[in-house]
């Protein structure tokens, strides 16, 4: 009865209300954000007094703000190809691997997904302080790959379980050599589990925060860098602006995903 | 059974790329940050007793530890009823819902933490529309202290436990609760005594990770909570980054990662299924 | 003269278990053999050896001659369809068919031409363009079928590719893999657990219990004459009754039961000497029932227990004297069907030969 929602007589409309403002509580402060940025208060009075593109201007005329979201998407796009490869060949050596010790060497990769990132980032920076990867490109692409890998892993080792590896074997009972079968037959068969682990790759490091922090340096630091420091300064309106852009670019993700689970389904 | 594509073995070596990366970008740095603790300024333990001795570092603990239990109950209290009512609405509203859910998850932590500073702020929203319906004269202070850090991270943890849960309450057999009721059962107790011990697990498990996700955050503490109510993340980045103090910061980070590895342990040994192999 | 296929003493052991013992078999070009057993009888390792997904032990596999168990999988030019469903899903059906062409680097109008044929040969022509999950399970089998034969394989392999289909779809793909087989002279080697499959559809089967052949032979061979209690006890019904070996010569057997009664002159199968255990195997169809006891040495008393109405047979469980059970059918509308009730005396009896003997051991 209880998980019967018809059924549930008086208890529904409860429960039906607590979703509703646990959404609004969710929604609203996203919603928020994209009213003050179009909004022409400098003090964030809401209801803004009037409307304005003035923030978005000052954004774009900025050319530490371009450079931020330049760097940033520049070490997304790495860091999700390189995800992506080192993640598929653990994931085949995971799923399609017969040696001991196979959980072991999956709970392994998992682990940077489980620790307090602001140790690996504590860690991370003492490392590059010696080897000189502070503030370098390299430098900000190994952590983030660090951090991105075990999703990259669980979704593309999801991806290939569900892949009959009987199917592998047609392929090559047909003449195709192994690797043949790998490229033409298993890679197009998981390549779904393959575009959400770039996508998911990519978000995670252009979202990163604490990481960055610890990599940045005057001359090279990423969009949320960019965003913590000017936070740190003032609530100014131009992050309004900065940060609507970026939930405009997570619906975008967040359909592109959802156009990709469809074309799945069929 | 038996499989070419599995006894080709695409071996261990095919992993090997992943593991250097990780032994030394990941492994290294953090048992070396770790040997700090106990090497630096001299060796010894003296790190880790003045981080257990003094009162300043103690507070953090404290602040820390209290912070993630109100946070977990919290977080537990609204998500429950949110993640049963998404196992078993009709489909198009649970759809807007769990959109909602994701968008939220999806959207870059600074921006929703930016969200709640300003409206958490004297001037903010919030205050003002307290203060117009006549529930406060004066604003309230709920940036800058824990309380700002409380709701900032209920926020950010609600998906987190609302996603698993659905999960769990979903697979349970809803002829179980059938079941009671042709038993007798009124709804509370169906509530209490069935659909709660069946849901135990998952909201056990996922009340562990919110609680150790919340023991080691940092953005969100550190720009709502300000530098007087730092918490034990915040803790090491400042004795690593300002201080230059690397015993300090590694000891503090050894306690994190033990009280993290333990939980997580815990988690592993009771809740988590047994995997059939 | 060297047989076509020659699969020599394959032995294949995981550690301690032995898949499959000394297996030794050889097929004619052009011959449907099945492999025929229970699972875990080896049959499916010995098909995996052939395919090359698996390394015997010992022993060797001989295809005109030539040992092929140094050739890798993707050269031995050997057709497979699989268990389960293994069309590549991100294909269509033509271009899953045109696989095994475009990686042996095939022109473009042979491919095209070849597909054609062998979608025509499985009855599907003008599927080409059609994703295999909108497909029905029986087609895209059947897609696998073209998938394997489009390149003119010397031996195509089937492992069981029909079970995950319904019992009517399972007939209507048993009856085109007759006429495939007719028309493209194909030599097939095919694994089931499904007796009446095997029986269907082979020229010759092979009985595998435990990692041995226990029989090779046609249907009808094995059925009337099997080699061993497995083979009598996995192909048709059967009932058999435990004794003793009385008397043994010319391969012919008395048998006496614990009662004291006795039967004669039954063809022995396996060495034995009088006083061994023994069992006799009836087959449930060839047995009669009667009121009257038949000839000495091939009948006995039995008491009815109960009747069981089938449609087109009734059949009759009953005991003997000593308490060893049996059935026996009465077909629909035989005169004994309306007379007979439980707890009722009668007798079995049977021509000669439709008995057998088995010297347990």
């Amino acid at each position: 009865m209880l998980l019967d929602f018809h059924k549930l007589g008086a208890w529904r409309w409860v429960l039906t209300a607590i979703c509703a403002v646990m959404s609004l509580f969710l929604l609203l402060p996203i919603l928020f954000i994209v009213a003050l940025s179009f909004g022409n208060s400098r003090w964030l009075i809401f209801p803004p007094p009037g409307w304005t593109l003035k923030w978005y201007e000052e954004l774009f005329a900025d050319p530490r703000w371009i450079g931020a979201a330049l760097t940033s998407a520049k070490i997304g796009v790495i860091v999700m190809v390189i995800s992506v490869v080192l993640g598929l060949l653990a994931s085949l050596a995971l799923v399609r691997g017969t040696f001991r010790g196979r959980a072991v060497l999956r709970a392994f990769f998992l682990t940077p997904m489980v620790l307090p990132v602001v140790i690996v980032a504590v860690a991370l920076y003492a490392a590059f302080l010696r080897l000189g990867l502070n503030g370098t490109l390299p430098g900000f692409v190994i952590a983030h790959v660090i951090v991105a890998l075990p999703f990259a892993i669980i979704t593309i080792t999801g991806a290939l379980e569900t892949f009959d590896p009987a199917i592998e074997d047609a392929a090559i009972l047909c003449g195709a050599s192994p690797w043949e079968a790998r490229l033409r037959v298993t890679l197009p068969g998981i390549r779904h589990g393959l575009f959400s682990a770039a996508i998911f790759s990519f978000l995670i490091s252009w979202d990163e925060v604490v990481l960055a922090i610890f990599m940045a340096s005057p001359t090279l630091q990423t969009l949320p860098v960019k965003v913590w420091t000017t936070l740190r300064q003032d609530l100014t309106p131009v992050i309004a602006a900065a940060s609507t852009l970026l939930v405009a670019l997570t619906v975008l993700l967040m359909i592109a995903a959802a156009v990709l689970r469809k074309g799945k389904s069929e | 059974m038996f499989s070419a594509a599995t006894r080709r073995g695409s071996g261990l070596g095919f992993a090997m790329s992943a593991i250097l990366l990780l032994a030394a970008f990941f492994v290294i740095p953090v048992v070396f940050l770790l040997t700090r603790s106990v090497t630096e300024p001299q060796l010894g333990l003296q790190n880790y007793a003045a981080l257990v001795g003094s009162t300043t570092y103690a507070k953090v603990f404290f602040n820390t530890f209290l912070v993630a239990g109100v946070v977990t109950l919290v977080t537990v209290l609204i998500a429950f009823p949110v993640a049963w009512a998404l196992a078993i609405m009709p489909g198009r509203w649970a759809s807007v819902v769990f959109a909602i859910i994701l968008l939220s998850m999806w959207t870059n932590l600074l921006a929703r933490t930016y969200a709640w500073m300003v409206l958490l702020q004297q001037t903010g929203l919030i205050n003002r529309m307290l203060k117009a319906i006549g529930l406060i004269d004066q604003p309230l202070q709920l940036t800058n202290n824990l309380i700002g850090v409380t709701i900032g991270m209920v926020y950010i943890m609600l998906p987190f436990m609302i996603l698993p849960l659905m999960g769990v309450i979903k697979k349970i057999d809803p002829a179980i609760l059938q079941a009671a009721a042709l038993c007798g059962a009124t709804k509370w107790q169906a509530l209490t005594r069935v659909l709660v011990p069946l849901a135990a697990p998952g909201i056990a498990s996922g009340a562990l990770m919110v609680f150790v996700m919340s023991l080691g955050y940092y953005v969100t503490p550190s720009l709502l909570g300000g530098t007087a109510n730092m918490m034990l993340a915040e803790l090491i980045a400042q004795q690593v980054q300002s201080l230059v103090n690397w015993g300090m910061g590694g000891a503090a980070a050894f306690l994190l990662l033990l009280v993290t590895l333990g939980l997580y342990a815990v988690q592993l040994r009771f809740f988590e299924p047994k995997e059939g192999r | 003269m060297t047989p076509f296929l020659h699969i020599n003493g394959i032995r294949k052991t995981y550690g301690d278990v032995v898949a499959t013992d000394h297996v030794e078999l050889s097929i004619a070009e052009g011959e449907f053999m099945t492999f025929l057993g229970p699972s875990g009888s080896g049959k499916s390792t010995t098909l995996y050896i052939l395919a090359g997904f698996q390394d015997p032990t010992s022993g060797d596999i001989k295809l005109r001659g030539q040992s092929i168990l140094q050739t890798p999988s993707h050269k031995r030019n050997i057709g497979m369809v699989f268990q389960r469903y293994t069309l590549f899903p991100h294909l269509t059906v033509g271009e899953n068919v045109a696989f095994p062409l475009r990686v042996r680097r095939m022109g473009q109008s042979e491919v095209a031409e070849k597909v054609k044929r062998a979608l025509a040969l499985v009855r599907l022509d003008g599927f080409e363009d059609r994703m295999p999950a909108k497909m029905s399970g029986g087609q895209q089998q059947r897609v696998a079928l073209a998938r394997a034969l489009v390149y003119d394989p010397p031996v195509l392999l089937m492992d069981e590719p029909l079970s995950a289909l319904d019992k009517k779809l399972r007939e209507e793909i048993q009856f085109e893999i007759r006429r495939i087989h007719q028309e493209t002279g194909v030599t097939i080697l095919y694994v089931t657990h499904d007796q009446e499959e095997a029986l269907r559809l082979s020229d010759r089967i092979a009985i595998f219990n435990k990692g041995k052949i226990e029989q090779v032979g046609t249907g009808p061979e094995l059925y009337a004459n099997p080699a061993t209690h497995f083979v009598a006890d996995f192909i048709g019904d059967s009932a058999f009754l435990a004794g003793e070996l009385a008397g043994v010569a010319e391969g012919r057997a008395g048998l006496r039961f614990a009662d004291g009664s006795t039967v004669a002159a039954v063809p022995l199968h396996g060495r034995g000497i009088a006083g061994q255990a023994a069992e006799l195997m009836l087959r449930p169809e060839r047995i009669e029932l009667s009121p009257e006891p038949g000839p000495e040495g091939a009948s006995l008393p039995v008491t009815v227990e109960d009747l069981t109405f089938l449609g087109n047979n009734t059949t009759v469980s009953a005991r003997t004297g000593w308490g060893g059970a049996l059935s026996v059918r009465l077909n629909f509308g035989h005169p004994l069907s309306a007379r007979i009730a439980r707890g009722d005396r009668l007798h079995i009896r049977w021509a000669p030969e439709a008995a057998h003997a088995f010297v347990r051991g």
